[in-house]
């Protein structure tokens, strides 16, 4: 296996802790936030974050496909979740605790509640928003409303973030 | 499983003995300490089974607002203001503007944030984020949504129908209730005195519960008085079936939708319809926002001597207790565990390395207890009092001799010999923490204990001292070690019950005996410390027999 190799592209505008563990081809768009403590492995493949995203503490994002990962713009990846899914779109939220196999592509504006477990054993593409709660993991569909506010909010948390984390 | 000890609770039982353990049905009155609660003038362990109840206070859970009893009748056991349930997930509903309208744009827009919103507003559930508007149900103002919601749920079908029924029966009900209420339980003839003295204790007054009048009952057939030739029969509003066209439920449109059905997702599943008092439409989509009902403070009195064991306070948001006579305060915390499986579990982490949930799912193989083998268990017992106790244990029963059961009967009782320490042992007095010594390890209990007893263990093995009798004795804790033996053809739960009983010395007679606030001045003054008992029976649990692969009977099985 060839060894990794480390080449971090990262936007003058995004905020990565010092204390983040980075392998591999990263890029981070514009104004994204990685708290200290998560962890991005772009071992098998590239990984590149969008603008805005927020990344917390105790993430773990693993690329398992030689293709390129791709997270979209303002997704907020909550404490402790594992993402390995080969696409994410924008304004997704994956909660705390959450683990996401490598098999699901989820599209925007999705919602996987704290510690959901979405393992299906096929390949499979979330329909956007798919809302998946509870311990069972059950799944249904959003309608949508209210996601200016969420939007809003979003955006207000990550400017927060850009500005209060620098200055820890 | 892991061992376990339990407390018997005689629950008012004429003998004080505790049913043999290994019968299905004697796990009902062994509960564990936290469960117990204990009343000083009876000198008795309650439980929840035996103690009485009542009703303190209700309060809503989502909003802590305490509710009057009054209202809470009148408000159907719901809360009356803003508080919803969401009916898909059961998480609370909260109030949300909906979006502002200029939401075309995307990021360039600035972030709008009136301190409002804008109306229609909505519920919506944050955790499967499910909205009312779903259904169809938008407030104009944030506040003031119960009665906002009252207009649509008093004209429900169903709510009108009741309304009619009870119109209609109320005249009826109102002259039967005058006439005998004098006697409500001499309207039934009970030929058997068992139903009799039930009724008649039926009709006890009960402390916060309102009288129970009959007359309902009496009417759905065994009333033999002329009353029913005077109501008129009822007419329904409107019929069934065109009640189960209009989704009430029911009939032929429910079996249309079902033939129809694309995803099991439509339906909405038992535990969310059966909320209602009647039958509701069983689509997914139509499941309306619930409200939230209340829950109720308890207080609990002891049922011989009713004195109050358990009162909280009124307040709805403090969770603490004003009188509070747990049976933890008195009794000696009692906890078991196998030394054996303790050191399989130090072995499997240290060899494998790996983290301790997954070595606790193997360890029970190596840590079970095998048909035929000797194994020594601890059993450790903490004195909450303020005075030093002496504890003496004793077997309660024998057990069944084995082999020689009748050829129908299963093996199902595990013949096995305990062995305990017949001596009284004494345990320290409860004491706060800074008052111990720097070199006494008070704390991490179970960890000294593991060490202290592989460490023990391990030189028992060595120099071959007793194993049965105290192990060790640490602040207010004591250790006493004992043997069950197994023979080879055991199965089952190895549980026994046992006697402790442990004499204590109260200070004075007052029920205050055990809070030893300024008693060396009462001591010296007063009467001589009496020595008073105490006795209790537990049943311990120190897991389920696994059978050796070489002596497995084919047998009454």
């Amino acid at each position: 296996m060839p060894p990794i190799r480390d080449k971090f592209t990262i936007h003058s505008k995004a905020v990565v802790c010092q204390d983040v563990e980075l392998k591999g081809d990263i890029t981070v768009g514009a104004g994204t936030i990685i708290h200290p403590k998560a962890t991005i492995f772009a071992i098998a493949g590239p990984i590149v974050i969008g603008a805005g995203c927020i990344v917390e503490e105790g993430v773990i994002l693993v690329s398992r496909r030689k293709e390129v990962m791709r997270i979209g713009d303002d997704n907020l990846f909550e404490i402790g979740c594992r993402v390995e899914c080969p696409s994410i779109g924008n304004f997704n939220t994956i909660s705390a605790r959450a683990r996401v196999h490598h098999t699901v592509r989820i599209s925007s504006y999705c919602v996987i509640g704290a510690a959901c477990l979405v393992v299906p054993t096929e390949d499979e593409i979330l329909d956007e928003y798919t809302v998946i709660y509870g311990p069972a993991a059950e799944r249904r569909i959003w309608s949508g409303r209210g996601k200016v506010q969420e939007a809003g909010l979003r955006r207000k948390q990550a400017e927060y973030l850009k500005e209060m984390l620098p200055k820890f | 499983m892991a061992p376990s000890v339990d407390y018997y609770c005689p629950c008012l039982a004429a003998s004080p003995h505790p049913p043999p353990p290994h019968l299905p049905s004697s796990s009902d009155s062994f509960h564990p300490l936290h469960n117990l609660f204990f009343c000083e003038e009876c000198d008795a362990v309650r439980c929840n089974r035996c103690v009485m109840v009542e009703v303190s206070g209700y309060y809503c859970p989502n909003c802590l607002f305490e509710v009057p009893s009054a209202s809470v009748r009148a408000e159907k056991n719901r809360c009356a203001r803003n508080c919803f349930l969401c009916p898909n997930c059961r998480n609370t509903l909260s109030v949300v503007p909906s979006d502002p309208p200029n939401d075309g744009y995307d990021r360039m827009s600035p972030i709008v944030s009136t301190s409002l919103g804008e109306p229609p507003f909505f519920l919506y559930c944050n955790h499967c984020r499910w909205d009312s508007a779903q259904v169809d149900i938008t407030f104009e103002k944030p506040t003031g949504l119960a009665a906002q919601l009252q207009k649509f749920e008093d004209s429900a079908p169903e709510a009108l129908e009741f309304d009619r029924l009870k119109e209609h029966f109320e005249p009826f009900l109102r002259a039967s209730s005058s006439s005998s209420a004098v006697t409500p339980s001499s309207s039934h003839h009970h030929s058997n005195p068992i139903t009799a003295a039930a009724s008649s204790a039926l009709a006890r007054d009960i402390p916060g519960v309102s009288k129970y009048n009959p007359l309902s009952r009496s009417r759905s057939g065994r009333d033999k008085s002329s009353h029913k030739a005077d109501i008129p029969d009822y007419k329904a509003r409107m019929e069934v079936g065109a009640a189960a066209g209009m989704g009430a439920g029911g009939g032929e449109a429910d079996l249309e939708f079902m033939r129809h059905l694309e995803t099991v997702a439509e339906v909405a599943t038992v535990e969310q319809r059966w909320v209602n008092s009647w039958v509701s439409s069983l689509h997914t989509d139509d499941l309306k926002p619930l409200r939230i009902p209340l829950q109720s403070k308890k207080s609990k009195r002891c049922p011989s001597c009713r004195h109050i064991l358990i009162k909280p306070e009124q307040k709805a948001q403090s969770v603490r207790y004003k009188i509070k006579l747990v049976a933890a305060n008195y009794l000696p915390a009692i906890s078991v565990s196998l030394p054996h499986a303790r050191a399989a579990l130090e072995t499997m982490k240290r060899s494998l390395n790996r983290s301790a949930a997954q070595s606790e799912d193997q360890s029970p193989a190596a840590a079970a207890l095998l048909a035929g083998k000797t194994y020594s268990f601890h059993i450790s017992f903490t004195n909450p009092l303020y005075d030093p106790i002496q504890v003496r244990l004793k077997k309660a029963q024998a057990m069944p001799a084995p082999g020689t059961e009748g050829a129908g009967e299963k093996a199902k009782r595990p013949p096995f010999q305990v062995n305990l320490p017949s001596a009284a042992f004494p345990i320290a007095a409860f004491a706060e923490a800074w008052e111990y010594e720097d070199d006494e390890d008070m704390f991490g209990l179970d960890d000294d204990d593991d060490l202290d007893g592989l460490g023990r263990l391990q030189k028992d093995q060595r120099s071959k001292t007793r194993t049965v009798g105290v192990v060790e004795k640490r602040a207010n804790v004591t250790v006493v070690a004992g043997e069950v033996i197994l023979t080879k053809e055991s199965r089952g739960n190895v549980k026994f019950n046992m006697l402790v009983s442990y004499t204590y010395r109260s200070d004075d007679p007052d029920p205050a005996e055990e809070n030893a606030m300024g008693t060396p001045s009462r001591h010296a003054s007063s009467k001589p410390p009496e020595m008073k008992n105490f006795s209790f029976y537990t049943v311990v649990d120190l897991g389920t027999i696994a059978p050796r692969e070489e002596t497995i009977h084919d047998t009454d099985m």
